[in-house]
């Protein structure tokens, strides 16, 4: 009896090791379709329909003054989704992707960041399977509310008190990636408390296992979108204008 | 010269141009008074270098741009405002890059998408599709996305969305560049076809010989105007204004000139517009 | 509860698998049509070659939606069976997809469930606790239990049931489709309308970035990773810049051809077999009895 107890306990340590050797192969923060409970589904879809409701009005605005706009919001909807299906550099030579987030934010705002990310959400639902239908809600709030507004505060914040201008690019997409992190944690959490513990315990457990992947892939992002912003400063001062709503 | 003649009778002109004026960020004038008239049944080049007003007269009489000064006068009626789309629907642009062109995620709704913005009932919009569809020889992709076509195949869905608007004027905005040999044949023999059946066609060009082989008319535009409008075989013989418009004479004539100047052809009015026409001028010797 | 334990080795094992075939995604599978390296999507790709793309793309959302809120609310491990196996007949057998393209589609959210399973199987405590337990530098324990592995297996098989629901309909409709479905349940228009340009941008955008990146490579702009980083960057936003300049040419050719602030799209409509929706409800059914079953039997 002792030496089965034994054995399984060494094939837990290897399901651990192996699992935290595979873990940059991980995507962005998406819960998968199916992963939550149904209550929790219609919850976080709930919580997102103000923002998005005010998105809407918000781009129902800009619209009706200038029609032109509406593919500007269509390019820059497009340009967000196959950011997020590249593949960024990685030291490990693993495939992982960018949020997009935190640029969104920095480029045309929360307001409409929160319309074009519940798109660009659904679409990698169906066209990269990154995600699902049910989880739309949970990963609505986690990525294309809660952090574009945190990014955007931090930003905002940072220009304020004349932080240098890469260190506040960089904080704000890092921030944001990691509160995106942080959200989809409680949210997981929330819906599946540990037996011992409760919510706190499987929070700290959600937050461990996922830091392997996320902080990592948070840096990089936040490299990355420092280098498109300066980037798109340096040379497209008059294309810039005509994304801030 | 036969277009000439057409001229004198005023009520002929399909599409017609006063004193256009037009510029962007009220800098560098794009258009700087054009005036033209266009005629039932005419094939039409137009030459100039890039930049000089080409594809701003193209939107301007499609009723895109709006000049800031001028007017447009389809068939006879002055086009304001409120008339915008009726010139939209008569006079067709298939654009340069066909990628900037296409919209629906499907060949056939792609192709529909002129029609149904007319408004027209379903059964006509569906008529319309096939008919276009078959008039460009693609009903096989009917229900293919754009984005699994090659440029060649993009090129025929660009010009099948016209084709289902039945446009009285139909432009090309520079059709054969990026075009591999094979799908710049099918556009001639395209053309062809549409001159065969009367359409009145306008097409912009850097090819000096297509022009010269295809037009029954030249327009050259230089600095936002017009500063020639005659048959093919007159421009060409114009020195200076080839040098002011950057063009060069196309192969054949040159051709035509070295065997004169060296007595092997007799001198005259003779010059072949392409091979078949040099060949049999080249049978009498 | 050995079963449980070769269910997560499985899981395990097919995670391992997943870090091959991921690379060549995309690469496989015979084709219509002119396709640019790199620059493509795979599952719309699947969508226009698969047989179910004939079938009425409203009774399909329906039908796979039904499925998989069923596989959730019910939360029965056969239930989840039975959807993933029907799913998967209908997407492979019938729709004509391969199975090994299948696999690797369904291989796709496989370190998300792992990661997520792991987080919920596995708990730590100060002192021993559950079925299995390994001490960590005499720390403290992270230990695993009956309940708590059979409630990751029961997850895991729920998730996939989902996702085999959601391919069904992702695999076998292109996303034009999909959203016709949408503005046919009353989305907002401009939402509709957004969506309809951005699914045709993304592959003009794939296209540009994958030539873009090409010349990159080309002058050696991914020796190194912050070589990578820097030319990544440039490439991205350039991709943006090109693509807003070109966003007026887009809607020129728009107003060229009556487009009056409304997108009008032609769509086919393809009629539903009454066999069709019989044989759906029939399973819906089905699924009911067995959740029933279950129950009765517990």
């Amino acid at each position: 009896m002792m030496l089965k107890r034994r054995e399984k306990l060494s094939i837990l340590a290897f399901a651990l090791l192996v699992v935290f050797a595979v873990a940059p192969v991980s995507n962005a923060m998406h819960i998968m379709e199916g992963y939550l409970p149904v209550t929790h589904c219609v919850l976080w879809m709930v919580v997102c329909l103000p923002f998005l409701v005010l998105g809407l009005v918000n781009i129902k605005k800009v619209l009706r003054d200038d029609r032109r706009t509406l593919m500007v919001l269509a390019l820059t909807g497009a340009f967000v989704f196959v950011l997020s299906s590249l593949k960024i550099p990685s030291v490990t030579g693993s495939c992982s992707h960018m949020t997009g987030t935190g640029l969104g934010a920095i480029l045309f705002g929360p307001c409409v960041t929160s319309i074009l990310g519940v798109i660009v959400l659904l679409f990698q639902a169906v066209l990269l399977a990154h995600g699902g239908l049910t989880t739309l809600g949970a990963n609505c709030f986690s990525m294309a509310i809660a952090g574009p507004i945190l990014a955007y505060a931090v930003y905002k914040l940072c220009c304020k008190m004349n932080v240098n201008k890469k260190v506040t690019v960089f904080l704000a997409a890092f921030l944001g990636d990691m509160f995106t992190y942080c959200v989809t944690s409680v949210q997981l959490a929330a819906a599946y408390p540990s037996e011992v513990g409760g919510f706190g315990a499987s929070l700290v457990k959600f937050l461990g296992i996922f830091a392997a992947t996320q902080i990592p892939l948070a840096v990089i992002e936040g490299i990355l979108t420092v280098v498109i912003v300066i980037a798109l400063e340096t040379y497209a001062k008059n294309e810039l204008r005509s994304l801030s709503f | 010269m036969e277009w000439k003649k057409e001229k004198q009778s005023e009520k002929d002109a399909v599409l017609e141009v006063r004193d256009l004026h037009f510029s962007y960020n009220d800098e560098k004038h794009a258009l700087n008074g054009v005036d033209v008239k266009i005629y039932e049944g005419e094939k039409i080049a137009v030459l100039g270098s890039n930049g000089a007003g080409k594809s701003t007269f193209f939107l301007s009489i499609n009723g895109v741009l709006k000049p800031h000064a001028g007017e447009v006068i389809y068939r006879g009626e002055k086009i304001t405002k409120k008339r915008l789309n009726h010139l939209r629907k008569n006079v067709g642009i298939v654009f340069q890059d066909a990628d900037n062109q296409i919209i629906a995620s499907t060949v056939m709704s792609e192709v529909a998408f002129g029609p149904m913005n007319l408004k027209l009932p379903r059964e006509e919009v569906l008529r319309r599709v096939d008919k276009a569809l078959d008039y460009m020889n693609i009903t096989e992709f009917r229900d293919r996305p754009p984005h699994y076509l090659s440029g060649g195949e993009k090129k025929r869905v660009s010009i099948a969305d016209i084709i289902a608007m039945e446009s009285e004027v139909i432009i090309f905005d520079e059709p054969t560049a990026a075009l591999d040999p094979l799908n710049a044949q099918m556009l001639e023999e395209v053309l062809r076809k549409m001159g065969e059946e009367g359409r009145t066609i306008l097409i912009s060009t850097h090819d000096v010989d297509f022009a010269y082989r295809w037009a029954e008319r030249v327009l050259v535009f230089h600095q936002g105007k017009i500063i020639a409008d005659d048959t093919p075989l007159r421009v060409f013989h114009q020195e200076e204004l080839l040098k002011k418009a950057n063009l060069r004479h196309p192969m054949l004539y040159d051709v035509c000139e070295i065997l004169k100047k060296k007595g092997i052809i007799p001198d005259g009015e003779m010059y072949p517009k392409n091979m078949e026409e040099f060949r049999t001028m080249t049978d009498h010797l | 509860m050995n079963i449980c334990m070769l269910i997560f080795l499985f899981c395990l094992a097919v995670c391992m698998f997943a870090h091959g075939s991921w690379k060549g995604r995309g690469r496989r599978g015979g084709g219509f049509g002119h396709r640019h390296g790199g620059s493509m999507l795979s599952v719309d790709y699947f969508a226009y070659a698969s047989a179910l793309r004939k079938w009425n793309a409203v009774f399909k959302a329906v039908f796979a939606t039904a499925c998989l809120l069923l596989c959730i609310i019910l939360n029965n491990i056969y239930v989840s069976i039975l959807v993933i196996l029907v799913m998967g007949y209908l997407t492979v057998v019938i729709g004509g997809m391969s199975f090994r393209q299948y696999l690797s589609m369904m291989l796709v959210p496989v370190v998300f469930l792992l990661l997520g399973s792991v987080a919920i199987a596995a708990g730590f405590s100060m002192e021993p606790a559950g079925q299995y337990q390994l001490r960590v530098f005499g720390l403290f324990y992270i230990y695993c239990s009956d309940a708590s592995l059979l409630r990751a297996a029961e997850l895991v098989l729920k998730a996939l049931g989902a996702v085999s629901s959601l391919y069904m309909l992702t695999l076998t409709t292109p996303l034009g489709e999909l959203i016709t479905v949408l503005r046919k349940a009353h989305v907002p228009k401009v939402l509709v309308e957004l969506m309809h340009m951005i699914y045709r941008y993304i592959f003009i955008m794939l296209d540009t970035h994958s030539r873009m990146k090409n010349s990159a490579e080309s002058r050696l702009g991914y020796v190194d990773f912050k070589t990578s980083c820097y030319s990544f960057g440039q490439v991205a936003s350039n991709l943006l810049i090109v693509s807003l300049k070109r966003g007026n040419a887009y809607y020129n050719a728009l107003e060229s051809r009556c487009y009056d602030g409304e997108l009008r799209f032609l769509e086919e409509e393809k009629p539903v077999q009454g066999r069709q929706i019989a044989l759906a409800a029939g399973f819906v059914i089905l699924l009911f009895c067995v959740w029933l079953l279950g129950k009765y039997m517990n």
